[in-house]
C-alpha cells in the first residue's frame, strides 16, 4: 500500500485505476507516460519557430547597460553602444525546453498559470489563456496564495503544476514574488528573463525580450501551440 | 496520313512549340537524361532553366543569428543620437501619441499644432531619435533605473510617396 501512495504522488494525476493495471501489467506493455517522456521532441514543438521568427519578434533586444544583472551574462551575445543583445541561438534552445515542458504538462492534464505585470499586454495573456484552456494571473498577487492556499481559498486547494511568466518581474521592477513561492511549493516555473531579471529561481528560463509588445505575441501564441498540442495528443493517445 | 496533316497545321500555326515538343521526346527517351550537347532551341533552353528555379528557390539555407544582427536596420543606425526613423502610431491618448519605430520601446510624443488632426492611430510620422532608452542611475542605487519608453522628437508626417493612385 505504502509503495503505491508514493507511486502515485511521483506520477502525479494518474488515476488509481490505470496505476493498478500498470503494475499488473509492467512487464507486458510499455508505460505510455514513460515513452513519450523519454522521446527528445514528442509533440514536435521544435518546429513551432525559426530563429528568424524571433529575430522579427524584437527577442534579442535588452535594456542598457547599466540595468544588466550579472546572472544574465552567459544568455547575452553582447551590447550594442550601451545596448544589451542576447544570443538568440542560445534563446532558441532555452525556448524550445520550456515548449517542451509546457507541452508534456498539458499531456499529463496538469494545470497551467500565467503570469504578467503590465498593463499593455494583459489582456492578450488573459485571452491566450482562454483559448488554450488554462489559467492567467495578471493583477496585484496577494502574499499567501500559494503558501497559505487553504486558510486563502477556505478549502483544500489544488496548485498548478506549472506557472508560466511572461515577464519575471512586477510594476516596481522588483521579482515577481511568485517565482519565490513556487519554487517553495515544489512548482515548476518557465519564464522570459530579460537583461535585468534574475533566472536563478526559474526552472526553465527563456533569455529574451519581455517589453515589446511583439516579442509578448510571440511567446503567447507559441505557448498556447504548445499546450494545444499537449492536449490534443493526450486525446489521441488515451482517447483511442 | 491524318497525323501528318495535324502536324502540319501545328508547324504552320506556331513552329516553336513544335520544336520544344519534338525535343523534349527526343530527349525523355534517351534514359531520362540531357546529352551534353542537346539539340534544345534557345526558346526551349530558357523554358527549362526557369521550369526548374521556382523548386530550388525554395530551398534557401536558414540565416544565422549573427547575420541577421549584423544587416540588421539596429545595426545599421549606428549611434541612435540625432537620427531620423519613421513609426507608426499605435495608441492616442488625447494630446499623447504612442509611437511604434521598431525598436523594444515605444516612444511618446506630444500632439504637434500643425496638422493636429491627422495624427490618428496608424499614422506614418517621422522621429528624431534623442534616447533609445530613458534609464539613468540615481544616487545610491547600484543599477539603473528605467521607464520602458524610447525619447523621441516629432518632426512630421512621413510623405506618401505611393504610385497607385487610388
Amino acid at each position: 500500500m505504502r509503495s503505491l501512495s508514493l507511486l502515485s504522488r511521483k506520477w502525479g494525476s494518474i488515476s488509481t485505476a490505470r496505476l493498478n493495471s500498470t503494475l499488473t501489467e509492467a512487464q507486458a506493455t510499455p508505460d505510455p507516460h514513460k515513452a513519450a517522456l523519454a522521446h527528445p521532441d514528442y509533440f514536435s514543438v521544435h518546429n513551432l519557430f525559426t530563429v528568424k521568427d524571433l529575430f522579427d519578434a524584437r527577442v534579442h533586444y535588452g535594456h542598457r547597460d547599466g540595468s544588466l544583472d550579472e546572472r544574465m551574462l552567459p544568455y547575452v551575445y553582447g551590447s550594442r553602444l550601451g545596448h544589451i543583445i542576447f544570443d538568440l541561438d542560445k534563446t532558441a534552445e532555452y525556448l524550445r525546453r520550456a515548449l517542451n515542458v509546457a507541452a508534456h504538462v498539458a499531456y499529463r492534464d496538469g494545470i497551467i498559470l500565467f503570469f504578467l505585470r503590465g498593463a499593455q499586454n494583459s489582456h492578450l495573456v488573459e485571452k491566450t489563456a482562454q483559448e488554450c484552456g488554462e489559467f492567467a494571473h495578471t493583477r496585484f498577487w496577494r502574499g499567501g496564495i500559494f503558501t497559505n492556499a487553504t486558510k486563502q481559498f477556505g478549502a483544500v486547494t489544488r496548485l498548478p503544476d506549472l506557472c508560466i511568466f511572461f515577464n519575471s518581474q512586477n510594476n516596481v521592477l522588483l521579482q515577481h514574488t511568485a517565482v519565490k513561492d513556487a519554487a517553495k511549493m515544489g512548482i515548476a516555473t518557465v519564464g522570459v528573463v530579460d537583461s535585468n531579471c534574475n533566472p536563478n529561481l526559474l526552472t526553465y528560463p527563456v533569455p529574451g525580450n519581455d517589453d515589446s509588445p511583439a516579442a509578448v505575441e510571440l511567446y503567447c501564441r507559441l505557448f498556447k501551440a504548445a499546450i494545444l498540442r499537449g492536449k490534443e495528443r493526450r486525446k489521441a493517445d488515451f482517447n483511442e | 496520313m491524318a497525323l501528318l496533316r495535324s502536324l502540319n497545321k501545328l508547324v504552320r500555326l506556331n513552329p516553336k512549340i513544335v520544336n520544344l515538343k519534338c525535343a523534349r521526346t527526343l530527349s525523355s527517351e534517351a534514359s531520362g537524361e540531357k546529352p551534353p550537347d542537346s539539340k534544345l532551341g534557345g526558346y526551349a533552353q530558357a523554358f527549362e532553366k526557369f521550369e526548374t528555379l521556382k523548386t530550388e528557390e525554395s530551398k534557401e539555407p536558414p540565416q544565422t543569428f549573427a547575420s541577421l544582427l549584423r544587416n540588421s536596420k539596429f545595426v545599421d543606425l549606428g549611434d541612435p543620437e540625432g537620427k531620423v526613423v519613421t513609426g507608426k502610431i499605435f495608441h492616442v491618448v488625447d494630446d499623447d501619441l504612442y509611437i511604434d519605430f521598431g525598436w523594444k520601446f515605444h516612444c511618446v510624443c506630444p500632439r504637434p499644432k500643425k496638422n493636429a488632426g491627422e495624427y490618428v492611430r496608424g499614422t506614418r510620422v517621422r522621429l528624431l531619435i534623442k534616447q533609445l532608452e530613458l534609464s539613468s542611475k540615481f544616487l545610491g542605487y547600484e543599477k539603473d533605473v528605467t521607464l520602458l519608453e524610447a525619447d523621441c522628437v516629432l518632426l512630421g508626417l512621413v510623405q506618401d510617396r505611393s504610385k497607385n493612385i487610388q
